[in-house]
């Protein structure tokens, strides 16, 4: 548990080459392949990805609850496959809860404990602790069935941090509460996560919730893990069109390349100018090949035709109040979105105007096929 | 209330089919209980209220005999048929699927197939050549025969209620350090609790009322109370009957009563 010989025992979780496929024969399925992910001590890690890629299944193999078809996973520097749940030092947040429904709070809060083994006053003293930090002394003795749906969460939290784990585990814990509770939770989460130095792995479909919360997220899509790094790298730098599209509003430009320097390529822009564009890592395009490049619509600024980088004329606008979205169309036929920030009253463009489009500096950026 | 675009009640004929099922229902048995409190012998003439035909039951020594037996023989083989069937209803839900799956499940309710007489005519021919084979006349074949046939009644409840409990929870106990058994012991066996003790019930009204596999498979001197009233009824009735049947009745309402409840005690 504490050898950490290759010098890997400061990683919370290290999974390495991971399959998983359930069933067998003709209804098998594939729901993880090629995991390989690092997880840091103390680290709030995110698995992001849309319904049905396979995150649940990557909790559950971390868990213990299913077991890897291929590779392996280590908790602590410690190879667990031959461990059951109930021998990891992890613990879990369930999607639904699954509050114990027959124990009042405080027994659902002090169940690990108990099955620890730990003494009558230890059990005690942690489950107040836990009741403090979740704010719910109050109601120890009521049963799940009695609580809402926040407070039904917060017990769950505490429940699974009572044993102190060494890895927390939530499975879109925040995904039934509504908005503002949500918003509430989400602040508490980081709260406890800051107070107990626990390491987190945080489950959710949600960009937003994964950018302000995470330090790092990993995006899952069709049981692989496309990219990871932290919230600002994952918004800036997608190197995947599905990340990109995923993340945020993005616009797609296919535009040809005209020369290739180290990590960089001069791209000719719809309308005629070029403008250098980061490429990903190892990638090389030879010149006159076609590229895909994205642009966030906050990237590009509103200024008067013949001005900026690239031309192009108004579809539609809609006004959000903090900005105005428009929609244009470019030189070359490709569509672009551009949030205006409305810093002061602005008169929104009308379809038909002719605008020009100045892109910030260093902005663009080229995808991997 | 929104309509619903189908009404049972709609169906012509259904006040009047309705009434003809409750009247063919509980008319007879609210005679039999009626004429338990006769004052005379007759069973439809009215000649005024009396205990007398409870107080004959009660001091009647074969009915005593034959009700404590049928009661130790319910509860015997109710309280076998639920563990068994509990053990069932984990073996067939709580692991994955597997070959004979279905026949097992077939196997275990075998009993609620086929007609009970040939179950009876069976164990006749089976009991009988053990008979011979070792000697033995005792309980064992009526409390060993009940068992058999009391599993499926028991084991519906319970797989039922097994079916509806959040396999996440059993995750939960094991994710929180609980081992197999003490997850079986503090999440799983209490949250079964009522189908379990719907089962055992509903089992041990089964056992009480069984007439046929009792028949088939009894020695002498080992009536239960239903085959010593048939016995009783061949020669003559007797409204001492109608007391013993009314008490019967209350005992199984008294039981089915109790399932309701509990069956009704759901999650807590
Ligand atoms: N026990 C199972 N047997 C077979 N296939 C399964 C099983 N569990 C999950 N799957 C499949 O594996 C895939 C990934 O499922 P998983 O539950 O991990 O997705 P998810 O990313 O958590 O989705 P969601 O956001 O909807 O919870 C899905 O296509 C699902 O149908
Ligand atoms: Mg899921």
């Amino acid at each position: 548990m504490k050898d950490g010989s290759d010098g890997t025992a400061t990683d919370a979780i290290e999974i390495v080459g991971l399959d998983k496929v359930y069933g067998q024969g003709a209804g098998a399925f594939r729901a993880l392949t090629g995991i390989d992910l690092t997880i840091r001590s103390g680290e709030f890690f995110t698995l992001l990805g849309p319904s049905g890629c396979g995150k649940t299944t990557l909790l559950r193999v971390i868990a213990g609850f299913e077991n890897p078809t291929e590779g392996s996973v280590r908790i602590s520097g410690e190879e667990v496959a031959h461990l059951g749940p109930n021998k990891r030092q992890v613990n879990t947040v369930f999607q639904n809860y699954a509050l114990f429904p027959h124990m009042t709070v405080a027994q659902n809060i002090g169940f690990g404990l108990r099955m620890l083994g730990r003494s009558r006053t230890e059990v005690a003293a942690t489950t107040a602790e836990m009741l403090r930090l979740v704010r719910m002394e109050e109601l120890a003795q009521r049963r799940p069935a009695e609580l809402s749906g926040g407070q039904q969460q917060r017990v769950a939290l505490a429940r699974a941090l009572a044993p102190h784990p060494r890895v927390l585990l939530l499975d879109e814990p925040l995904s039934a509460l509504d908005l503002k509770l949500r918003k509430e939770m989400q602040g508490e989460l980081k709260r406890l996560q800051a107070e107990t130095g626990i390491t987190f792995v945080f489950v959710t479909h949600d960009q937003e919730e994964a950018l302000t919360m995470s330090d790092r997220i990993a995006v899952m899509s069709a049981g692989r893990i496309l990219q990871r790094g932290t919230p600002h790298e994952i918004y800036h730098a997608p190197t995947e069109r599905f990340v990109a599209d995923f993340i945020g509003d993005t616009n797609f430009l296919t535009v040809p390349v005209v020369s290739v320097e180290a990590g960089a390529a001069q791209v000719e822009l719809p309308g005629g100018r070029t403008a250098p564009a980061r490429l990903p890592e190892g990638a090389r395009p030879a010149p006159g090949a076609k590229v895909t490049v994205v642009i966030r619509p906050e990237q590009a600024r509103l200024v008067p035709p013949g001005e900026g980088e690239m031309q192009g004329e108004v579809t539609s606008s809609v006004f959000f109040g903090t900005d105005t979205h428009v929609h244009a169309r470019l030189t070359d036929g490709q569509d672009f979105v551009l949030r205006r920030q409305n810093a002061g009253e602005l008169a929104d463009p009308s379809p038909g105007d002719r605008i020009g489009l100045a892109l910030g500096d260093g902005v663009l950026r080229v995808l991997k096929d | 209330m929104a309509r619903r675009s189908f009404e049972v009640r709609r169906i012509p004929g259904f006040g009047a089919i309705a009434i003809l099922t409750i009247v063919l229902l509980y008319v007879p048995i609210l005679i039999l209980v009626t004429f338990s409190f006769n004052a005379g012998r007759s069973q439809a003439e009215w000649e005024g209220f009396s205990l007398q035909w409870y107080r004959a039951a009660f001091a009647n020594e074969q009915v005593q005999d034959v009700s404590i037996r049928s009661l130790w023989l319910a509860i015997a083989a109710a309280g076998i048929a639920t563990v068994l069937a509990t053990l069932a209803a984990l073996g067939t839900t709580r692991v994955g699927r597997f070959r004979g799956q279905t026949l097992i499940y077939a196997l275990v309710n075998q009993p609620l197939m086929v007609p009970e007489v040939v179950t009876g005519i069976a164990l006749l021919i089976f009991v009988a050549s053990i008979k011979v084979a070792t000697g033995y006349m005792g309980m064992g074949y009526l409390v060993a025969a009940h068992t058999a046939f009391c599993i499926p009644f028991a084991y519906l409840p319970i797989r039922a209620r097994l079916e509806t409990l959040d396999l996440n929870l059993e995750r939960a106990a094991a994710d929180l350090y609980a081992s197999p058994v003490q997850a079986f012991r503090h999440i799983t066996l209490p949250l079964l609790v009522p189908g379990i003790a719907a089962g055992f019930m509903l089992g041990f009204v089964i056992s009480l009322d069984t007439v046929v596999i009792t028949e088939f498979v009894k020695s002498a001197g080992q009536d239960t109370l239903p085959t010593y009233m048939l016995g009783q009824l061949r020669r003559a009735v007797t409204p001492e009957m109608n007391a013993i049947a009314s008490l019967f009745l209350a005992l199984s309402l008294v039981v089915v009563t109790a399932f309701f409840l509990v069956s009704r005690r759901r999650g807590a």
